[in-house]
């Protein structure tokens, strides 16, 4: 099975909701290197990458749809945008859906776009993940 | 709220991302891709060497602007093409690279950035621009 333009649409919702938690905005925070105050403490806000992580729930579903046939490993990841409505924070409980908008192919090479939309779990809108990448299906 | 005028650059930022950053980030985020930390598995996929997340390269970069912002809430925009790879030698010396971004508009309560993030005097983020609310 291959991916192509007749997919533009598919959504995938996450199976789980996520959880935000103060220590894990906490560890992300430290990973960046970020000590910006705004991310410790009980009103603490993720910094504004930590949204990607919200969304590979999301992907993971959209990964296994064996119909697109796409493997993880043969990813490489071209380009990302955020749009925010408001900071994710602690106490969050976040549900993530990726739909394709774009497939296009060049060879082996397809470069597929989607976007995901992370909203918490009563449906209020957090922000919007548009992720472009690129899948090698060449046998290296 | 922050303000700023158009053409104004922001201070600058100098980062050294070693191994330790990248299992770091690799535990934090949940993205354990071996390229990220395995020398075996990035030659195998023809990578010059072990390479940095492209996430954790974009969530360093966006310090630059929301290091300057009173308050990080204030990001309403963020997005970058990942241009090249930032190698990251298993050594003490790590990885160096630079970021920096400058106000190119601001305008209706909103000014737009362009960031830069350079490794051995090259760009390795492209169309890399930030949308901030400014008074």
């Amino acid at each position: 099975m291959t991916i192509d333009a007749t997919m533009v649409g598919r959504s995938y919702a996450a199976a789980e909701s996520y959880q935000v938690g103060r220590e894990k905005i906490r560890e992300f925070a430290a990973a960046i290197g970020d000590d910006n105050p705004a991310y410790t403490g009980d009103d603490a806000v993720a910094p504004p990458t930590f949204a990607f992580m919200l969304g590979s729930r999301a992907l993971e579903q959209l990964l296994n749809d064996e119909e697109l046939g796409l493997r993880l490993d043969r990813i490489v990841h071209g380009a990302q945008k955020f749009s925010y409505t408001r900071p994710i924070k602690a106490g969050d409980d976040i549900a993530a859906t990726a739909t394709i908008t774009t497939v296009r192919k060049a060879g082996d090479v397809e470069v597929i776009m989607y976007e995901t939309a992370l909203t918490t779990v009563d449906g209020e809108p957090i922000a919007t993940s548009t992720s472009t990448i690129s899948h090698n299906r060449a046998d290296s | 709220m922050s303000s700023i005028s158009a053409g104004e650059v922001l201070p600058e930022l100098t980062v050294t991302f070693r191994r330790e950053d990248l299992v770091r980030y690799a535990g934090a985020s949940g993205d354990f891709n071996p390229i990220h930390w395995n020398d075996r598995m990035a030659a195998a996929l023809g990578l010059p060497g072990v390479i940095a997340h492209g996430m954790l390269t974009m969530a360093t970069a966006v310090r630059v602007v929301t290091d300057w912002l009173d308050d990080p809430a204030d990001l309403v925009e963020y997005g970058v093409r990942f241009t090249k790879p930032i190698v990251v030698p298993d050594d003490a010396d790590g990885a160096e690279v630079t970021f920096s971004a400058k106000a190119d508009k601001v305008a209706d309560g909103l000014a737009e950035f362009d960031i830069t993030a350079v490794f051995n005097g090259e760009k390795v983020l492209g169309r890399s621009r930030a949308v901030v609310r400014v008074s």
